[in-house]
C-alpha cells in the first residue's frame, strides 16, 4: 500500500464486501462466459447416455438435445411434427408407416442420416429391450421394418396400433457406424453410456456425473430455425428450496422441480416467470379390488362417496380434480363423465349393501415416507372413512418396499397412492398402463382385472378411426368408474420457473420438464 | 514404530470383512425390490429376471457374497445396479470432494476449537468462558443441515457475499484434474483466482459442519487444560517464576491437546459418515450424496462401497492421530 491512504475498519470491511460480491455475484459469472449459455436447475442426474437404455426426465432431457426421433411432438394436445422424417403416410388399414427422411439430416460425425440407421436403432432398441422400448414392444418387429433406399423407412406393424406417432419421439436414432464401431460384447452400451452418437442439435461438452451436464451447439447442426443458444447447462440441485433460490438470484435460468410453495414464494419475484399448466400427470389413490375387504364392490364405492376431494385438492397445490381415469384434454376424455364425489348418504347407502353394513374394519393405507402430500392424503382419508365407522391404519414405507407389496395381492395395501406420468401424449399410456390386467403385480396396475375393460383398452389401441377410438375410450372410462378400483384424485399442474430473459419457450403437456432446447432463446 | 502401522493396517481385515458381512445381511433382512425398481414400471417379468441374472441376484446369498469379496481383492466395488456404473469408478469420482469438506472442516474446528479452549480454560469462570460456553451448547444442538440453511440465507441470499451451492461456477472450467481437491488443484495449476473461487464455495458449507465438532474440541481442550493447570510441575514451574504465557504455550497446551487428539480421531469418522444432509443442502457432489441415492434405490453394491471406504478411512484417520500423538508428546511409545 502506498502511503498515506487510511482506512477505517468499517470501510475495509465494506470494500472485501463488495469486491467478495463482485466476484461471487452470478452476472458476473455469465457474462465472463460470453456467451449464451441456458442454465436448468433439476433434481435428477444422468444416469447414463444410452438412448436405448436411459428413461427418466434428466435422461429424456439430454436425448431430446443430442439425438433427434423420426418425429417430435408440439403443442396441446401434443401433435406429431417432423424430426429426422420430413414426412409419412399411413396406409389405410393402418398397418403401414412409410417416413421419407429429411435429405439435410447428419449426425454429429458429418455422416447423413440413413434409413439403414433408423432400422439398426429400433432393432438395438428392442433387443436390449429397456428403457422406453416397451414403446414399440409387440408392436414394431424386426421383420417389419425395411430400409428402402437411404431415405425412406417402411414399418409394417403386427397390428395396428393407434399412438404409434406419439410414441416415436421416445425412440431415438444412432449413428450405426459409430455403434459398431464400439460394440464390445454389450451392444455398445459401455461405450454408448459415456458418448453420442446422434444428430441433435447439441453434443456433450462436459459432464461431471452429479453435478452438471453441459451440452454445446454442434456446429453444424442441420436442423432449420432455432433460438440463438450456445449451450445449455443442466445443473443438479436436490433441494427445491435452492432451485427456487437460484433462479431468484438469477443464477440459473429455469428450475423444473418446484412445488406449490416454491409458485407461490416466487410470485412476486422479478424477473421470474412462472409456467403453471395441466399435465398427464394423475396422483391417485388404488384400492386392493382383488383381497380383502375392498374386493367388495360396494365398499370401494361407499369409500369412493365417503372421500373429501375437496381437502384433496387443497392438500394437492395447484391441481384440478380428475374426472375419471384419464386426464382432461387427452383424446377421448369425457369432461361429462359421472364420478365420485364427496355425498355422505350415497356413501352410507353403499356400506349398507357391503359385507361390512356397519363399518367397524380396520383398512391399511401405505404412503411413501417423507412426502408430504401423500401422508396429509392419508390424514384426509382416515378422516372421511371415520363418518363411515371405518378406521385406517396409516404405514409409511420405502418406494423400493412399496414396489415390492405390488407383487400379489395378499401383499398390496387395501390403499396405496401412486402418481403415474403419462410418458406419451396418447391415452393407451395411461388406460394401458394402469387398467390393462397384464400389468398385474407391477405398481401401475397391482391388482385390477377386468377381462372388458382389457377388451375395450386392445381394441382401442388397435383402432386407427379416431371417432371410433374416443368411442371406445367413452366406454373404456364409464365401465372403470363403475368398477370404482381408484379413489380418481388430481391432475398436477406442472411448475416451471425461469427467468424473463428466456424467449421461445412453448408448453407442451408431455415430459415438459426434459426441456427441448432449440427453440429457445436467450434475450 | 513401522511394526505398529502394519499391525494397524492388517486391522483393516477384520473391519473390512466385517463391514461386507453386516452389509450383505442387511441386504438380505430388508425388504423391498431393488431388481424391479431398477427394471422400471415397464419391464415385463423375463425382463427382471434377466436383469436379476445378470447382476448374480438370482444366486443364493453366500455366492453373492463370495462373487463380491474376490471381486474387492481385485479391487471391484462391483456395479451399480441403477446406473450400471462401476461403483469404484463413481466412489473414486466423488471421495476428493467429500474429503475436502471434511479436511477443511476439520481445520476450521481445530484451528479455531484448539485456541479457543485453550482461552476459556485461562479465563476460566469469566465472562469469555460462559459466553463460550453458551455458544458451544448452541452449536452442538442445532442440526448441521438447518445451520447451512442458515447460513445459505444469511450469507448467500441476504449479503450475496457467498455462493448458494456447489463446488465451483459451472459456466467456468476448473482447474486441471490432479488431485480431485480443487484447492490443492487451482494452487497446482497456479491459478489464484480458481482458487479464491473455490474458497468461497468451500466456506459455507466447511463452516457448517464445522461448528459442532469445535464446540467439542473447544470443550474437550477446556477441560483437559484445566486438569493440566492443576498439576504437579505446572505449580512447580509457577514456583520457578516462568511466565504464564510460556507455562500455557510450552507445557499446558501440549499436554492437553494429547487428550482432545482423540475426539479429532473420532470426529473425522463422524463428519465423513455425516456429510449427506450438508451434502445435500449445499448440492456438494459428495459421497453422501451418492450414498442417499443408492439407499434410497435400494442399490446395494455402492451402499456397501461407501461403507467399507468410510471404514477404512476411518482407521486410517485414527492410526494418523495416534502417530500424531508421538510427535506430541516423544514420551509415547508404539509398541
Amino acid at each position: 500500500m502506498t502511503q498515506g491512504i487510511t482506512v477505517s475498519r468499517r470501510g475495509l470491511m465494506a470494500m472485501a464486501g463488495t469486491s467478495l460480491a463482485a466476484a461471487s455475484f452470478p452476472q458476473s459469472l455469465f457474462a465472463q462466459s460470453g456467451r449464451n449459455i441456458l442454465i436448468i436447475a433439476a433434481g435428477q442426474d444422468i444416469p447414463s447416455f444410452d438412448p436405448h437404455t436411459s428413461s427418466g426426465y434428466s435422461a429424456s432431457f439430454l436425448l431430446r438435445n443430442t439425438y433427434d426421433p423420426l418425429v417430435r411432438v408440439a403443442g396441446i394436445p401434443p401433435e406429431p411434427v417432423p424430426a429426422l422424417a420430413d414426412s409419412w403416410t399411413v396406409s389405410e388399414d393402418g398397418l403401414e408407416y412409410v417416413f421419407t427422411l429429411n435429405p439435410a439430416a447428419r449426425f454429429h460425425s458429418g455422416a447423413p442420416v440413413t434409413a439403414e440407421d433408423v432400422v439398426y436403432s429400433f432393432n438395438r432398441a428392442l433387443t436390449l429391450a429397456r428403457g422406453n422400448a416397451w414403446m414399440i414392444r409387440g408392436i414394431v418387429t424386426p421383420e417389419g421394418m425395411v430400409a428402402e433406399g437411404a431415405g425412406t423407412v417402411r414399418f409394417t406393424l403386427g397390428v395396428p396400433y393407434a399412438a404409434f406417432l406419439q410414441v416415436l419421439p421416445w425412440i431415438f436414432i444412432v449413428e450405426k457406424a459409430a455403434v459398431e464401431a464400439n460394440l464390445g460384447n454389450d451392444q455398445g452400451e459401455a461405450w454408448l453410456m459415456n458418448n453420442i452418437a446422434g444428430s441433435g442439435p447439441f453434443r456433450v461438452a462436459r459432464s461431471q456425473a452429479g453435478t452438471l451436464f453441459h451440452l454445446e451447439r454442434t456446429p453444424e447442426a442441420w436442423q432449420a430455425g432455432g433460438g440463438n443458444l450456445d449451450g445449455v447447462i443442466w445443473q443438479i440441485v436436490r433441494e427445491t428450496a435452492s432451485q427456487r433460490l437460484m433462479l431468484q438470484r438469477g443464477e440459473v435460468h429455469m428450475a423444473v422441480d418446484l412445488t406449490s410453495e416454491d409458485m407461490d414464494a416466487l410470485e412476486a419475484a422479478p424477473g421470474v416467470v412462472r409456467v403453471i399448466e395441466p399435465e398427464y400427470r394423475t396422483f391417485s389413490i388404488k384400492m386392493n379390488t382383488a383381497h380383502g375387504p375392498l374386493a367388495d364392490i360396494n365398499l370401494r364405492k361407499a369409500i369412493s362417496y365417503a372421500t373429501n376431494y375437496q381437502a384433496i385438492i387443497e392438500a394437492a397445490g395447484y391441481a384440478d380434480l380428475m374426472t375419471g381415469p384419464l386426464p382432461d384434454g387427452i383424446l377421448g376424455h369425457d369432461p361429462a363423465l359421472e364420478v365420485y364425489r364427496t355425498d355422505l348418504d350415497k356413501a352410507r347407502e353403499h356400506l349398507a349393501q357391503s359385507a361390512h353394513p356397519e363399518g367397524g374394519i380396520t383398512l391399511r393405507m401405505v404412503h411413501v415416507s417423507g412426502l408430504e402430500q401423500q401422508r396429509r392424503w392419508a390424514l384426509i382419508m382416515l378422516d372421511s372413512l371415520k363418518a363411515l365407522n371405518i378406521n385406517l391404519e396409516i404405514v409409511p414405507m420405502n418406494w423400493p418396499d412399496m414396489v415390492a407389496a405390488c407383487k400379489s395381492p395378499e401383499t398390496f395395501p387395501d390403499l396405496f397412492p401412486v402418481y403415474q406420468t403419462a410418458n406419451y401424449g396418447d391415452p393407451d399410456n395411461i388406460a394401458y398402463a394402469a387398467y390393462h390386467s397384464s400389468r398385474n403385480g407391477a405398481w401401475q396396475n397391482a391388482v385390477y382385472a377386468n377381462p372388458e375393460v382389457d377388451a375395450l383398452i386392445e381394441a382401442a389401441r388397435a383402432e386407427i378411426d379416431s371417432e371410433a377410438r374416443v368411442a371406445l375410450y367413452r366406454r373404456f372410462q364409464e365401465m372403470v368408474v363403475a368398477d370404482a378400483p381408484d379413489i380418481f384424485g388430481v391432475l398436477e399442474r406442472r411448475k416451471l420457473g425461469m427467468r424473463d430473459v428466456v424467449q421461445g419457450y412453448r408448453f407442451s403437456p408431455v415430459a415438459s420438464n426434459a426441456v427441448e432446447a432449440w427453440g429457445l432463446s436467450l434475450g | 514404530m513401522l511394526t505398529f502401522v502394519l499391525r494397524r493396517l492388517l486391522m483393516l481385515v477384520p473391519v473390512i470383512i466385517g463391514l461386507t458381512v453386516i452389509m450383505f445381511a442387511i441386504a438380505r433382512l430388508l425388504p423391498g425390490d431393488p431388481v424391479g425398481l431398477a427394471a422400471g414400471p415397464n419391464a415385463t417379468q423375463a425382463e427382471i429376471e434377466a436383469l436379476s441374472r445378470e447382476f448374480g441376484l438370482d444366486q443364493p446369498v453366500w455366492v453373492q457374497y463370495w462373487t463380491y469379496v474376490s471381486g474387492l481383492a481385485q479391487g471391484d466395488l462391483g456395479t451399480s445396479l441403477a446406473t450400471r456404473r462401476p461403483v469404484a469408478t463413481d466412489i473414486a469420482a466423488y471421495l476428493p470432494a467429500t474429503l475436502e469438506l471434511v479436511l477443511a472442516a476439520m481445520l476450521i474446528a481445530v484451528a479455531v476449537g484448539i485456541p479457543l479452549g485453550l482461552i476459556t480454560a485461562v479465563w476460566r469462570n469469566r465472562w469469555p468462558d460462559y459466553l463460550s460456553q453458551v455458544m458451544a451448547i448452541g452449536a452442538i444442538s442445532m442440526p448441521r443441515f438447518f445451520l447451512g440453511l442458515l447460513l445459505q440465507l444469511g450469507f448467500a441470499m441476504w449479503l450475496m457475499w457467498l455462493p448458494l451451492g456447489g463446488r465451483f461456477p459451472i459456466v467456468m472450467i476448473p482447474p486441471p484434474h490432479v488431485t480431485g481437491f480443487l484447492t490443492l488443484d487451482s494452487l497446482l495449476a497456479g491459478d489464484m483466482e480458481a482458487f479464491g473461487i473455490t474458497m468461497r464455495y468451500l466456506a459455507l458449507p466447511s463452516i457448517a459442519m464445522s461448528l459442532s465438532p469445535l464446540a467439542t474440541i473447544m470443550r474437550m481442550m477446556r477441560a483437559s487444560t484445566i486438569e493440566v493447570m492443576q498439576q504437579d510441575y505446572v505449580t512447580t514451574a509457577r514456583a520457578l517464576g516462568l511466565s504464564n504465557r510460556r507455562i500455557i504455550c510450552k507445557y499446558v497446551a501440549r499436554n492437553a491437546v494429547s487428550a482432545t487428539l482423540t475426539v479429532i480421531g473420532l470426529y473425522f469418522g463422524w463428519l465423513l459418515g455425516g456429510t449427506v444432509l450438508v451434502e445435500t443442502v449445499f448440492d456438494w457432489p459428495g459421497l453422501g450424496l451418492y450414498a442417499t441415492r443408492a439407499i434410497v434405490s435400494q442399490d446395494m453394491m455402492p451402499v456397501i462401497g461407501v461403507a467399507l471406504v468410510i471404514g477404512v478411512l476411518f482407521v486410517l484417520a485414527n492410526l494418523v492421530i495416534d502417530l500424531t500423538y508421538g510427535l506430541v508428546n516423544p514420551r509415547v511409545r508404539y509398541t
